[in-house]
């Protein structure tokens, strides 16, 4: 049998289902024993509560992280709250056995922090929920059975996770992770991709479909759990297993570690993200920072624009994930290939040299400024925010980003919002037309990004979408990496820092060109960062240089890319 | 009873840390301490209220202390806001 549900924690984990099953919380049978002795029965529970939960903050801190720790700690503040205890209080005092005062209490604050339909508030409703439970079952005396309890070779089964049941979890005993509930950014899954334990989310009924102490196969890459498979399927992961586990260990060893090259000289791995969330993930990977936040999908599968507040939710998220790490934000690259419906943008003959990405903002002034409006708020909580506009081909447009900006900040400062006044702003470098004047661009710019996909498209006029000439697209022809090279140099003369978003920068073969010629930052998905560390490592700056050399004295792409194949 | 009208300035608005500062200092003076947000009154000395008010940066509040060291505890109150909330 095959089950399928969402990949949220890559790897392979092979073992035993442990159910972990909610204990009956029914306290229908609990008769009222006088308003002393309940609230007396409240108030152990609530010392129990607090001394057990504080055991469990510390014991998080260690093993998972300050951030999950911090989620505990939150729950005895919301549970010491004296506004809180007096409703319970007079719950009781109104004739409910304590288990009845608090599940009323409590369930008065999800109600009210749910429908507020904020995102921070819905997860103090989670908190609430979990305070709820556990109070529960300490009144009642009775116990759900916990990850930590359970033994080495354990696939765990849930409807779903909640932070306490989690709590005192040991990766080396659990293989495995299959919830009926929750997507990639789900308590689970995060805990799940921190520990390393391979998991599969959202499987329907998955906790009633498999019974305790049966085999389990679970595939996080694929998103499948697996059980009555035959001994060929089993050999066949377990061989699978095997081969995951090695590249595994290599490439942990550059997690925590520095960027740096055979010759000690100093760079970074940033990741590429879409999504706020994805930023929890970029950091799991040990990314140095976010050198490209698409803001995209922000505005697409929707029927009009965000608004500012929304936009901010959004920026400020990635911020917050990132606090004292650089997060690079994209302004609006709409266009080209990826259309609005409800902007109604004109169609074009040649969308991708028409009216789109940095052309379309700057004539439409009341879209963009709602954008800079949110990204300079947003940058005001960690200053870590960075702005980046696309398709820069002129210095004019630099400048009239700019004068927007500052009339953005104008604005801000007349409302009394605070928002981030020395918040960088840098460009893509991804047209020929930059490229050849980096010189001039890079006395505007605070920093550079070469994004490679459209600097090798616009280079070499190859539409890398039309089968018929989509062999002549390469970032390996000479004049692309001339592009690069310049660009680079020109940045490093002008002394602001050059980074690259695009595919090119998690390349074996391109990376000891891009380190002979000064790349600061390497951009790549947060699957590659620590790969792209690892290549890093392995070239001395005496011999990138000699293997750039050599390369940019050969005429062809072929000659070049199989150049670099036999130096690697 | 004494009252000041303020503004909240920390970017997340009243969330945990901040609601949490703000009650563990409240809590250090005898006096009652209310906030009244858009209509709404709210209990100063409870984080559970706090937050359930959704307060965000901007959000114009007005503060009422009554009781013992009233307005030393107005003072503490709205500096701890103006200043930001520790964020």
């Amino acid at each position: 049998m095959t089950y399928q549900g969402v990949g949220a924690s890559g790897g392979i984990g092979i073992g035993r289902v442990v159910r972990i099953v909610q204990a009956d919380l029914d306290y229908s049978g609990v008769s009222f024993a006088g308003s002393e002795a309940e609230k007396e029965r409240f108030q152990r529970a609530v010392e129990a509560f607090c001394a057990k939960t504080q055991e469990m903050a510390e014991s998080m801190k260690t093993r998972v992280g300050e951030k999950e720790a911090e989620i505990l700690s939150g729950q005895i503040m919301m549970l010491s709250d004296p506004f809180l205890q007096s409703q319970v209080e007079e719950a009781i005092d109104s004739g409910l056995c304590a288990e009845a005062a608090v599940d009323q209490v409590c369930g008065n604050f999800i109600e009210m922090f749910s429908s507020t339909g904020d995102e921070l508030m819905g997860q103090r409703a989670t908190d609430v929920g979990d305070i709820r439970t556990r109070m529960l079952e300490l009144l009642l005396g009775v116990s759900t059975m916990r990850a930590a309890e359970a033994p080495a070779g354990s696939v765990l089964v849930a409807a779903d996770f909640t932070p306490s049941m989690t709590v005192g979890i040991d990766k080396e005993k659990i293989a495995g992770i299959a919830t009926e509930i929750g997507g990639k950014t789900s308590h689970s899954a995060i805990l799940a991709r921190a520990l390393g334990i391979p998991a599969v989310l959202g499987v329907p009924n998955i906790s009633k479909l498999l019974q305790d102490g049966q085999s389990v196969i679970v595939d996080g890459s694929k998103g499948i759990v697996l059980a009555e498979f035959d001994e060929h399927t089993l050999a066949e992961y377990e061989h699978l297993q095997q081969k995951e586990r090695e590249a595994k260990r290599q490439l942990d060893a550059y997690r925590d570690c520095p960027t740096q090259d055979a010759s000690g000289n100093r760079f970074a791995v940033y990741a590429n993200i879409g999504k706020p969330e994805d930023a929890q993930a970029a950091l799991e990977y040990g990314a140095e920072g976010i050198g490209l936040f698409r803001t995209e999908f922000l505005f697409m599968d929707r029927t009009s624009l965000p608004d500012e507040e929304e936009q901010y939710k959004a920026y400020i998220a990635v911020a917050e994930t990132m606090a004292g790490k650089e997060v690079i934000i994209r302004t609006l690259d709409i266009g080209g290939d990826k259309d609005l419906p409800y902007l109604h943008l004109e169609k074009e003959e040649n969308p991708f040299l028409g009216h789109r990405a940095i052309r379309y903002c700057l004539s439409n002034p009341e879209v963009f400024s709602v954008q800079l409006r949110a990204l300079l708020r947003a940058g005001a909580l960690h200053k870590n925010l960075k702005i980046m506009l696309p398709l820069i081909t002129g210095v004019e447009e630099i400048r009239a980003a700019k004068e927007l900006i500052e009339t953005c900040k104008r604005q801000l400062q007349k409302e009394g919002a605070a928002y981030d006044a020395d918040i960088p702003v840098g460009i893509m470098i991804e047209t020929p037309a930059a490229a050849r004047i980096a010189d001039l661009l890079a006395k505007e710019a605070d920093f550079f990004s070469i994004g490679t996909n459209d600097l090798t498209q616009y280079t070499l006029a190859v539409d890398r979408g039309n089968a018929k000439v989509e062999g002549l697209y390469t970032a390996f022809h000479p004049a692309v990496l001339r592009n690069i090279r310049d660009t680079i140099t020109a940045a490093k003369q002008a002394g602001i820092p050059v980074g690259m978003c695009g595919e090119a920068a998690a390349d074996k073969k391109l990376i000891p060109l891009l380190l002979a010629w000064g790349l600061d930052e390497f951009s790549v998905s947060p699957a590659a960062v620590l790969a792209t560390r690892k290549t890093i490592s392995e070239w001395s700056a005496q011999k990138s240089l000699a293997t750039a050399q050599g390369a940019m004295e050969l005429s062809t792409a072929s000659e070049i890319e199989s150049s670099l194949e036999s130096s690697t | 009873m004494v009252s000041a009208k303020t503004k909240l300035t920390n970017p997340m608005g009243m969330h945990m840390r901040p609601a949490n500062l703000f009650v563990s200092e409240m809590a250090k003076f005898p006096c009652d301490v209310k906030i009244i947000f858009g209509g709404k009154e709210v209990n100063g000395k409870s984080i559970m209220n706090l937050m359930a008010a959704c307060m965000k940066t901007g959000s114009e509040i007005e503060i009422f202390c009554d009781g013992p060291q009233e307005q030393d505890a107005l003072d503490k109150a709205v500096a701890l806001i103006e200043s930001g909330l520790g964020e």
